[in-house]
């Protein structure tokens, strides 16, 4: 399914294939009530999913309730689980739309309040530059904006597009939308983000577009 | 040469033109590359959310996540199972609720009018009754069931009846 961030690193294992594989044989031998291949899936793919869910969030430990909500919930589906598609695709489908009800579900000022307090937006980037700056308390400040301006399919849209490395199609699967929407999600979150960092987050920009 | 690819392909990433294969290079170049950076976010701020790494979550809290999600399902298995195994006996204790129950009624209609008041009154009396200690008694049942009674010395109309899977038991 993953292009990069949402690939998963087996030790061992050479290439994103060889993984797929692995995961059908889990998934069989879970689907026959062994409960010891799906601890093994879910080893295998918590990190991955916690990690996408704690972005749309912005909450790293309500993302961990999710991901075990998601979990169980995949665990009472798997036998509707239909291995022409990724399960990691299936998963994250699952955890996004729990995600996204979580989302819909708080208050604004609920929202604001555990964005703010709560998650920590890693970025990468050294020395000089807008990039080397973003991984700060000042990058907290900027997902709570984007809590605040964007819809939960947006941000979810975005996350995996644009943080996570989904292809248009991926993040369509996930979502269970076309890819024309999901480009136009992608296309007004973006046009949000951009307003919202020129107006009110101007330091991380570069010195010649701060005015 | 790198570079001055990237530059030209900022537009196209930002308008979803750009071949998925790209992208990924695109991104990447976007981080290990400074002054293209730079150039970008000029171009286009919201790329800043393009550089979010792919961290790691802690193994702890992986290994927790794997104890608590499997937890849950052996909770969820056993309670089916019990649920299961209970059906037949909860039929059976239903049955005797239902002819005790039956049997005092059947009294109290025999007895007269008076016999709903003394129903009433030993009712009343419950919290006397239950006083006395309970008569215990424990038969094994089935496969793997053990049953045990409890019932009043001073009430032999009344009976309570746990069942509980040695089997289950923690």
């Amino acid at each position: 399914m993953v292009k990069e961030n949402l690939c998963v690193q087996i030790a061992g294992l050479g290439s994103r294939d060889e993984v797929v594989m692995n995961d059908l044989q889990w998934i069989q031998s879970a689907k026959n009530g062994d409960e010891d291949a799906y601890a093994e899936l879910v080893r295998r793919h918590s990190g991955g999913l916690h990690r996408t869910v704690a972005r749309i969030l912005a909450d790293d430990t309500e993302a961990w309730d999710v991901v075990q909500m998601a979990f169980l919930k995949a665990w009472q589906k798997l036998d509707r689980y239909n291995p022409r598609f990724s399960f990691t695709t299936w998963l994250y489908r699952i955890g996004t739309n729990l995600a996204i009800d979580l989302l819909r579900s708080r208050t604004s000022r609920e929202r604001a309040h555990k964005a703010g307090t709560e998650h920590r937006l890693r970025l990468v980037g050294s020395g000089e530059g807008a990039g080397a700056r973003a991984d700060s308390t000042e990058a907290t400040n900027v997902l709570q904006q984007l809590v605040e301006v964007l819809t939960p399919q947006q941000r979810s849209a975005f996350v995996l597009r644009e943080m996570e490395g989904l292809e248009t199609a991926e993040v369509a699967e996930v979502l269970g939308c076309s890819a024309t929407t999901v480009r136009n999600h992608i296309f007004q979150a973006r046009k949000a983000l951009r307003r919202e960092l020129k107006a009110r987050f101007p330091e991380y920009l570069p010195a010649s577009e701060r005015g | 040469m790198n570079c001055e690819i990237f530059r030209d392909s900022i537009g196209s990433y930002v308008d979803e033109t750009l071949e998925e294969d790209r992208r990924l290079w695109f991104r990447t170049h976007l981080r290990e590359c400074p002054t293209c950076r730079e150039e970008a976010l000029r171009e286009e701020p919201s790329l800043l959310f393009a550089m979010a790494p792919a961290s790691q979550s802690e193994p702890e809290a992986v290994e927790a996540c794997v104890a608590a999600v499997m937890g849950r399902i052996r909770q969820d298995r056993l309670k089916r199972r019990l649920l299961q195994r209970r059906r037949p006996w909860f039929a059976a204790a239903a049955a005797a609720i239902i002819a005790i129950g039956g049997g005092l009624t059947w009294r109290s209609v025999i007895g007269g009018g008076s016999g709903t008041q003394e129903s009433v009154v030993a009712s009343a009396k419950g919290s006397e009754l239950q006083r006395s200690p309970p008569t215990v008694e424990v038969e094994m049942a089935g496969e793997e069931v053990r049953v045990y009674q409890f019932a009043n010395d001073e009430d032999s109309d009344t009976a309570v009846y746990f069942i509980v899977d040695p089997a289950l038991e923690l």
